[in-house]
C-alpha cells in the first residue's frame, strides 16, 4: 500500500512543483521579484482529511519533540506515534509515559537510545512519517537519512546551525522533491491563518512597495541547566543544549528565526548581507550571546532591523513590522495607513457565545501537521525545507556578523566551511574550547 | 450554356484536385525520404563512417554512456546535437555543413584533438540541453555530499557552468581528466635515489645547484646581475597592449632565478612533505614556527593532466600554494626563496634585450591570430626553438630540454607555462608606480600578475613585456568543495611558477 501511494505522489510532485516555485525561486534568483500573486500558500484546515493510516516515529523525545508528537496525532484521524529515538533513556521514558497516559502505548522494541537511534528508527519499514525535533545540530543528518529511507518529514526549525549543515539541507530538500517526499517545517507562522491573510493583503499591494522591516524577539532569560555530578562533557552539553552555539545555533537561530522567516516571506527574498552587534552580559552557562542587533541589507535600500535579547527586566516583545510606501503591518493581523489609521484587520472567529476572540480555532502547531497529513493523503505536494533553510542561513549570517564584527555577505555564508561542534559525536570528554566570541581586533598599544 | 460551363469548371476542378493529390503524395514521399535520410544520417555507424578520429569510438565504449550497469547506450547525436524539438535540425545542418567542409577541404592529420578535448572547445560540440534532456534529476537520493554541493553550485551559476565542465569524461573516457578527488596523487614514491642531507652551500654570487635536504631533488639557479633596464613595451611595439606602458626605467638588485620553471619533481617533494588530508587544517600558514608549514590538500583530478611529471613544469597549483612552496623551500635550505617581482621577471626574461622577444623577430609575423593567418600559416622556425606556445605545443607542457635558453641561460621564460609574480595586477600599474628601484607593484589588489604566456598562448602573448593576471573565480569554477580549494585550481592547466633566491650582502661582497 505504502509504495502504491508513494508512486502517486511522485507524479503529483511535478504539478506541485509549480507551487513550489515560489520557494525554489529564492535559490534560483528569480525570487528577487516581489511575489505578485500568492502561490503555494498552505491550506487552512479544520482537520487533516481521512485516509490511509499514517505511522510516525519521533526523533528527539524532549519537550518540543513530545509536543510535536502530540500535535501530530491531534491533526486528524488514523495518525499514530509508533517509535521513539533519543540519546537519553529518561527522555524516552517520559515521552512513552505521556503517550501511555492517553491510552496510546508505544512498543518498547520501537524505542531506541543513542546517537544512532535515529537510524534504527528510520529502518522500521511501516513508519511513513518522521518528526525531527532534536537540537538543530543533528537535523541535517537526520533529514538526509529520512529522505534516503523515503519517510515524509516534519522537522523543527532551525534546520541547521552552520553553513555545512544548511547546504546539506538544501541538497536533501532537492532529493526529497525529486521523489515526492513531503516536508513541513516548524515555522508555524507560515501556517497561521491570520498571518496568511495579512500576507495576501500585502501581496495584493495593501502597503505599497515594501521599504523597511523590523523583526524582534526580546524576552526574559530562557532555561539552562547546571552541570550535575556524573555527567560527562557531552552529556552536560546536550542536556543544556539551548546554551551551546554548536548545538542550538545561539538564540538568534533558535527563536528569532521565526521573525526573520516572516520578513523573508513578506519581502519575497533573503538579505544580501548583514552587519550587526551582540554581546553577553547575564548568561550563566554555555558560550552564547544574550543579545543581538543586526541590520540585514535586502538590497535597493531595503533594510530589516533584527533584534533579539534574553535578559530579565528589559523591554520585551516579539513580532514583526513591515513598512511600505502606502502603509505598514504587524504581519499578523492589522494593516495601517501611513497616518496610523487601521485600513484592514483580520477577523478572528467568535466563541460559542458569539463574543469576539483573539485566537484561531486551530493552533498553528497543529495546523502545520494537518498540512503535512493533507499533503500526504491528497497528493498536494509540500516541501518547506528550502525556505526554512534560507531563513536559518539568514540567521547564521546575522550571528556571524555579530560574532566577528565583519560585514557578512550571502555568498560568503552560503559557501563557508563553517561546521560547528566536535568532529566526533560521542559521550565522554570533549576537547573543545568554549570562548565567547569577541568581535574585531584589540587596540594595538 | 450553363451546363457546359459547369462541366468545364468541374473538369478544371478535377485536374486541380489531381495536381493537389499528386502534390500531397510527393510531399509525403519527400517527408518519408527526408525523415529516412535524417534517421540514416543520425546513426552511430553513419557518424563513424566519416569521422576520422579512431579513438573516439573506443573512448566512447569505455565511457559511462556506453559501459554502464544499466545497459543503456547513449548515441553520438544524443550529446553532439541539440535534442529533438529544441534545435535538433538546426544543429544537424550546422554540424553537417562543417563536417562536409572539413571532409573535403581539410587534412584530418592536422586536427589537434588535444586542443579540441579541452572543456572550452568541447562546449561547442556538446549541448547542455541534451544532457538535461535525459538527466532530469540532478539530486538523486544516492548523490554524495560533494556531488550535492557541486550541483547546488551549478543551480546557482547556470550561466557560467555547463554539465561538461565537471563531467567531461563521461562521453569519451580519459583516465587523466577524471573529475574526482585524487588522494593518491604524488603520494607514492616510485624510485629511490641518493637523498641529499644538506642544502647547497653558496659563498659567491654565481650559478649554483640547490639540493633539497631529505629528498633526491636538485635544481639549478642562475645568477642574474642587477642592473637598469626599460620595463614595458614602447607604443610602437607590434601587438602590444595598453597595460604594458608607459615604458619606465627600473633598477633591480642582483638575484638568482630558477633555470627552469619549478618541476613536478620539486613540487612533489613539497607536496609529500607537507600535504594535509583535511582541508581546514591547511588554511593557515604559520610564519613564526619554522617547522610547521602546512601544505596542500589532495588535488581535484590529475593536476599533471596525465602528461607526465618529472622535469615538466608543475601546474595548476594556486598562487597561494606557490608562495607556501617558497616558504617551505626557504626553511629547508636556509636561504630566502620567494616568487619573482614583476620587474625581476621581465629583467630576467629580456636578458639584456629591448626587442619584443629576447630573440629576433616581429610578433606580427609569428602571430597566428586573424583570418589571413588561418590560411597562410605563420613562419615559426625561430620562435619555436625558444618558446613552447600554441603553434608547437600540441596543447600541453614540454620538458625544458625542448627549447634553447635566453642570453642569461634561463629556459622557458616565455611560453610553456605562465608564471606567477609576487605583484598584484593592475592595468595602470606602470602609470601609477613611482618606485624605480626594485618596484613591487600596487600595495593592494585582488589578482596577481602572471607573465610569459603558456603553451596555449599566441605569439603575441609570449612577448617579454606581455602581462596577464590570475582569474581566481574562473579558475576554481568546477571545484565542488565549499569553500573552494586554496591549493589547486580546478580549471586552469597552464599556470606554474619559478623561484627567485635573494642573495645576502655577504655573498654579494665576495666577487
Amino acid at each position: 500500500m505504502k509504495n502504491f501511494d508513494r508512486r502517486k505522489f511522485i507524479k503529483k510532485a511535478a504539478a506541485a512543483s509549480i507551487g513550489l516555485a515560489g520557494a525554489g525561486a529564492i535559490m534560483t534568483g528569480c525570487g528577487r521579484k516581489k511575489i505578485a500573486e500568492p502561490a503555494g500558500l498552505p491550506p487552512i484546515l479544520n482537520g487533516a482529511p481521512p485516509g490511509k493510516k499514517l505511522r510516525a516515529g519521533l526523533v528527539g523525545a524532549g519537550g518540543r519533540g513530545t509536543g510535536a508528537a502530540i500535535n501530530f496525532i491531534s491533526a486528524g484521524p488514523d495518525l499514530e506515534i509508533i517509535a521513539l529515538a533519543d540519546v537519553f533513556q529518561d527522555k524516552i521514558d517520559a515521552c512513552r509515559e505521556r503517550f501511555a497516559s492517553f491510552g496510546l502505548p508505544i512498543p518498547a522494541e520501537n524505542c531506541f537510545v543513542g546517537f544512532d537511534a535515529y537510524k534504527k528508527l528510520m529502518a522500521i519499514d511501516e513508519i511513513d512519517v518522521v518528526l525531527l525535533a532534536t537540537p538543530p545540530k543533528f537535523r541535517p543528518e537526520h533529514f538526509l537519512e529520512a529522505v534516503t529511507r523515503t519517510k515524509h518529514v516534519f522537522m523543527e526549525k532551525p534546520v541547521a546551525v552552520d553553513s555545512t549543515g544548511i547546504r546539506s539541507i538544501l541538497t536533501t530538500a532537492k532529493k526529497a522533491e525529486a521523489i515526492g517526499i513531503n516536508v513541513v517545517t516548524g515555522t508555524q507562522r507560515r501556517h497561521q491563518e491570520d498571518y496568511i491573510e495579512t500576507y495576501k493583503q500585502v501581496a495584493a499591494g495593501a502597503i505599497g512597495r515594501i521599504t523597511s522591516a523590523k523583526a524582534y524577539w526580546n524576552q526574559d532569560h530562557v532555561w539552562f541547566r547546571l552541570r550535575e555530578p556524573g555527567w560527562n562533557d557531552m552529556e552536560y552539553m546536550i542536556r543544556n543544549w539551548n546554551n551551546f552555539c554548536w548545538l542550538s545555533g545561539d538564540h538568534i537561530l533558535d527563536t528569532h528565526v521565526h521573525n526573520i522567516d516572516v520578513v523573508n516571506w513578506f519581502t519575497g527574498k533573503h538579505p544580501e548581507s548583514a552587519i550587526g552587534y551582540g554581546g553577553r552580559h547575564r548568561r550563566v552557562t554555555g558560550d552564547q550571546y544574550d543579545f543581538f542587533s543586526i541590520d540585514f541589507n535586502y538590497g535597493n535600500g531595503l533594510s530589516s532591523h533584527s533584534m533579539c535579547r534574553q535578559i530579565d527586566g528589559c523591554a520585551n516583545g516579539t513580532g514583526e513590522i513591515v513598512v511600505g510606501t502606502e502603509g505598514y503591518t504587524n504581519c499578523q493581523n492589522i494593516i495601517w495607513d501611513l497616518d496610523g489609521n487601521i485600513k484592514w484587520k483580520f477577523e478572528y472567529p467568535r466563541d460559542e457565545n458569539n463574543n469576539p476572540t483573539n485566537s484561531l480555532k486551530i493552533p498553528a502547531y497543529v495546523q502545520e501537521h494537518m498540512h503535512l497529513v493533507w499533503a500526504i493523503r491528497t497528493g498536494n505536494y509540500v516541501n518547506e525545507a528550502e525556505q526554512t533553510a534560507i531563513s536559518t542561513l539568514t540567521a547564521i549570517m546575522g550571528r556571524t556578523a555579530a560574532y566577528t564584527g565583519r560585514m557578512i555577505t550571502w555568498d560568503e555564508i552560503l559557501k563557508s566551511d563553517m561546521n560547528l561542534g566536535p568532529s566526533k559525536i560521542e559521550f565522554g570528554p570533549v576537547d573543545m574550547k568554549f570562548e565567547v566570541p569577541i568581535p574585531g581586533l584589540p587596540v594595538q598599544i | 450554356m450553363n451546363k457546359i460551363k459547369i462541366t468545364r469548371q468541374s473538369k478544371k476542378k478535377k485536374s486541380f484536385v489531381w495536381i493537389f493529390f499528386a502534390g500531397v503524395i510527393a510531399c509525403i514521399i519527400l517527408i518519408i525520404l527526408g525523415d529516412k535520410a535524417i534517421s540514416y544520417t543520425s546513426t552511430d555507424e553513419y557518424c563513424m563512417s566519416c569521422h576520422v578520429h579512431p579513438h573516439a569510438e573506443q573512448s566512447w565504449k569505455l565511457s559511462t554512456h556506453y559501459n554502464n550497469s544499466s545497459g543503456v547506450k547513449t548515441h553520438c547525436i544524443e550529446c553532439h546535437l541539440a535534442p529533438k524539438g529544441k534545435g535538433y535540425l538546426l544543429t544537424k545542418v550546422k554540424h553537417g555543413i562543417k563536417d562536409i567542409y572539413g571532409y573535403w577541404f581539410k587534412d584530418s592529420a592536422d586536427f589537434n584533438w588535444e586542443a579540441k578535448k579541452l572543456p572550452e572547445n568541447a562546449k561547442k560540440i556538446v549541448y547542455e540541453e541534451s544532457c538535461l534532456e535525459c538527466h532530469t534529476n540532478l539530486f538523486p537520493v544516492t548523490l554524495s555530499e560533494d556531488g550535492g554541493n557541486a550541483h547546488l553550485f551549478y543551480t546557482l551559476n547556470k550561466e557560467s557552468l555547463q554539465c561538461i565542465n565537471c563531467h567531461i569524461d563521461v562521453g569519451h573516457f580519459d583516465k587523466n581528466i577524471k573529475h574526482a578527488k585524487d588522494t593518491t596523487f604524488g603520494v607514492i614514491k616510485t624510485e629511490t635515489a641518493i637523498v641529499y642531507t644538506e642544502p647547497a652551500k653558496v659563498e659567491k654570487f654565481e650559478n649554483f645547484t640547490e639540493h633539497i635536504p631529505g629528498t633526491e631533488v636538485s635544481f639549478n639557479m642562475i645568477a642574474v646581475p642587477g642592473g637598469k633596464y626599460n620595463m614595458g613595451s614602447p607604443d610602437d611595439e607590434p601587438l602590444r597592449e595598453d597595460d604594458e606602458g608607459p615604458v619606465r626605467e627600473v633598477t633591480v638588485s642582483p638575484f638568482w632565478i630558477g633555470e627552469v620553471e619549478v618541476t613536478w619533481d620539486e613540487y612533489l617533494a613539497f607536496f609529500q612533505a607537507t600535504s594535509s588530508q583535511g582541508r581546514t587544517e591547511g588554511q593557515i600558514v604559520t610564519t613564526k614556527k619554522v617547522d610547521a608549514v602546512t601544505g596542500p590538500t589532495p588535488p581535484w583530478g590529475a593536476p599533471d593532466q596525465g602528461w607526465g611529471k618529472g622535469s615538466r613544469p608543475a601546474i595548476t597549483m594556486t598562487w597561494y600554494a606557490a608562495n607556501v612552496y617558497c616558504k617551505w623551500l626557504s626553511q629547508k635550505t636556509g636561504k630566502y626563496y620567494r616568487l619573482p617581482t614583476e620587474a625581476e621577471w621581465e629583467y630576467a626574461c629580456r636578458g639584456g634585450s629591448s626587442t619584443p622577444y629576447f630573440f629576433e623577430g616581429n610578433p606580427k609575423k609569428f602571430s597566428s591570430e586573424g583570418f589571413v593567418k588561418k590560411i597562410f600559416k605563420p613562419d615559426t622556425a625561430v620562435i619555436a626553438s625558444y618558446v613552447i606556445y600554441k603553434e608547437n605545443s600540441n596543447y600541453r607542457t614540454a620538458e625544458p630540454s625542448a627549447v634553447k635558453p635566453n642570453p642569461f641561460g634561463i629556459k622557458n621564460m616565455s611560453g610553456n607555462v605562465a608564471e606567477f609574480c609576487s605583484d598584484y595586477y593592475s592595468a595602470d600599474a606602470y602609470k601609477n608606480d613611482t618606485v624605480s628601484i626594485n618596484p613591487r607593484g600596487p600595495l593592494e589588489g585582488k589578482e596577481r600578475v602572471i607573465r610569459g604566456g603558456s603553451f596555449k598562448s599566441d605569439a603575441k602573448d609570449v612577448r617579454s613585456a606581455a602581462r596577464d593576471f590570475t582569474k581566481t573565480d574562473i579558475w576554481l569554477m568546477t571545484d565542488p568543495q565549499m569553500p573552494k580549494s586554496i591549493w589547486w585550481y580546478s580549471d586552469c592547466i597552464d599556470v606554474g611558477f619559478r623561484v627567485v633566491c635573494e642573495p645576502d650582502s655577504l655573498v654579494l661582497s665576495k666577487k
